[in-house]
């Protein structure tokens, strides 16, 4: 399979903080989901592969180009959309979004004739000739998602899309971003801190924390044996039942009153709670195994990435 | 069948590659301020020295008429004609109406509106950026200096029925109306980034021209020293129409002096814009 980017001990540095710490990353090609706590250096990275900031230190390759390189050839293949919100105002969406196809190296002509057809595409059809001034937060979300795809990049980088949409506008952006990821020939990177969004759209994810990879594979794969979840309701002295359990490298969430999602690693049975509440004279009213979800692989991955 | 129900489509097309990648920007710049409210009356106002240089070249072929008596006798001499249209008072004026109008946006809309990221993800540097701004303050300042400068000297030609026009002169009706203009266009431009409040660069251009004037005037009474005259905004433009045009000095001073300023605050202004474009593009 083509590697599409190739990174090695990139790191950067925000004067003196760490923001990129000697990152080694490569992605073939397909859709993968960016995940990580805030601070994590998602964004720091989207800006190294769009050549906005320079590493202070690795090399890498995006698509054949080098890092820090030849950014105008590169981003002649990239869609960005940006997290922040951003437009230029006195426009029309049509406008705006032929203009930045112009921008990108499209002939003014073509720039129109795709403009319409992509503003059609996000089910902006009715307001395209509305000022972008006027626009909702939802329909700018589609206009920006528009605009980077206007120029029919081969990678797309997508930076918290469905932030601020309602119910509805957040199911058929991910629907449109499912669709895109059916066309072989496009390569998506979607940073999100909304795993749901991640899960429904990706096969491969990519979790950061502190600035270093902390995971990089499958969501199947992250979610499966390494470590189990239950669910239990315990009655008695609590505390000294959690430290024995963080003593067995378990991970404690409270889901409701006296209830508690465990996350127990994979070697060791479950058979260990129950000794763990009968040496600390807990009563466990309710135990049930529950479905991992990509929340707890990402919780997971967390805490062993910071030494838990 | 819409492209929606037939899910997403490719575009066909070839991107280009081009070395000038900035004149999206500047045309869409140039639509941009025609559509602005007022954009008729300020431009009407900004032609309207040109109107009486005509009339007045009009006038001096005529002895008969009697009008502009004080104006006509400037005609005599073509670099005093043309130093005079290019440097009068009303049109310098209306220059720095005209910079504001078109220019005191330009960038700081893009500051606030965080547009940033949407220009400089696609296949454009900052200078194509800059240049593509830069470009729009400078073609509104030409159309109202260098074009009526070589309108004049044609009609003067017409009027007077005599080709001859010296080349220096010639030089200097091309060369000047550049040098102010790039020098207001850079100076618009460098203000232009410095907030992201439109409002605050427009008062800021204007106070600098001002400004920078009535402290030469009050700094010259009190040293009586004509080189106050190089913080003068104002008074460069004249001093370099009278070092071009080859006339006497407006002011006391060495008049190549008087091209330091413009060519400082304009290398000044680059370095300002591209180092807050470099800040707000990491930061955005």
């Amino acid at each position: 399979m083509k590697e599409i980017i190739q990174l090695e001990n990139i790191s950067f540095n925000y004067g003196r903080v760490h923001a990129i710490s000697n990152l080694t990353l490569t992605l073939p090609t397909g859709i993968f989901g960016l995940l990580g706590p805030n601070g994590a250096g998602k964004t720091t990275l989207l800006k190294l592969l769009l050549g906005f900031l320079t590493p202070t230190a690795g090399e890498g390759e995006i698509m054949g180009y080098a890092l820090a390189e030849k950014h105008k050839s590169l981003r002649r293949g990239i869609g960005y959309m940006p997290e922040s919100d951003c437009s230029i105002p006195g426009m029309d969406a049509v406008s705006l979004t032929a203009y930045l196809g112009e921008l990108s190296g499209m002939p003014r002509q073509e720039a129109m004739k795709r403009a319409h057809d992509v503003l059609y595409y996000v089910g902006l059809e009715e307001s395209r000739y509305r000022q972008v001034d006027t626009y909702s937060t939802g329909m700018k979300q589609r206009l920006k998602l528009a605009q980077a795809l206007v120029h029919d990049p081969k990678l797309l980088l997508l930076d918290e899309p469905t932030s601020g949409m309602d119910p509805n506008g957040r199911k058929e952006m991910l629907e449109l971003i499912h669709d895109i990821a059916k066309k072989e020939s496009m390569n998506i990177i979607i940073s999100s801190h909304l795993l749901p969004d991640i899960e429904s759209t990706c096969q491969q994810v990519v979790i950061m924390n502190k600035g270093r990879i902390a995971a990089e594979e499958s969501i199947a794969d992250l979610k499966k044996d390494n470590f189990h979840v239950f669910e239990i309701k315990v009655v008695g002295e609590q505390a000294l039942f959690f430290e024995r359990l963080h003593a067995l490298r378990c991970q404690v969430q409270e889901n409701e009153k006296a209830m508690f999602k465990i996350l127990l690693p994979g070697e060791i049975s479950p058979a260990a709670l129950f000794n763990a509440a009968y040496e600390t004279g807990v009563q466990i009213r309710h135990f049930r195994q529950s479905r991992t979800t990509l929340e707890d692989a990402f919780m997971n991955v967390i805490r062993e990435s910071d030494g838990h | 069948m819409d492209i929606r129900e037939k899910g997403y489509s490719h575009w066909e097309g070839e991107l280009k590659t081009s070395r000038y990648n900035w004149l999206p920007i500047f045309f869409n710049g140039i639509k941009t301020v025609f559509k602005k409210k007022y954009a008729k009356l300020i431009f009407a106002s900004s032609g309207a020295t040109f109107v009486v240089f005509l009339v007045a070249v009009y006038v001096s072929t005529k002895p008969e008429l009697k009008i502009l008596g004080e104006l006509v006798r400037l005609l005599k001499s073509d670099a005093e004609l043309f130093k005079t249209f290019y440097t009068n008072g009303f049109l310098t004026f209306m220059l720095v109406i005209l910079s504001i109008f078109s220019g005191a946006d330009l960038i700081s809309t893009d500051l606030r509106f965080k547009a940033f990221p949407l220009y400089f993800a696609r296949p454009l540097s900052r200078s194509d950026y800059l240049l593509g701004k830069f470009s729009v303050i400078l073609f509104y300042l030409l159309l109202f200096t260098l074009v009526p400068g070589i309108l004049l000297l044609l009609f003067k030609m017409i009027f007077t029925g005599s080709l001859a026009v010296s080349p220096m002169l010639l030089l200097a009706i091309l060369v000047f109306p550049l040098l102010e203009c790039v020098f207001l266009a850079s100076l618009t431009l460098a203000l232009s980034i410095l907030s992201a409040n439109t409002k605050f660069i427009q008062i800021a251009i204007f106070l600098v021209y001002m400004f920078s004037n009535n402290l030469a005037h009050m700094l010259k009474a009190i040293f009586k020293n004509d080189y106050f005259f190089l913080i003068s905004l104002q008074g460069n433009i004249e001093q370099l129409g009278s070092f071009l045009f080859g006339l006497q000095p407006t002011h006391v001073y060495p008049a190549w002096l008087a091209v330091l300023p413009p060519v400082v605050i304009s290398l000044l202004a680059v370095w300002l814009l591209s180092w807050r474009i470099k800040k707000a593009e990491a930061g955005s």
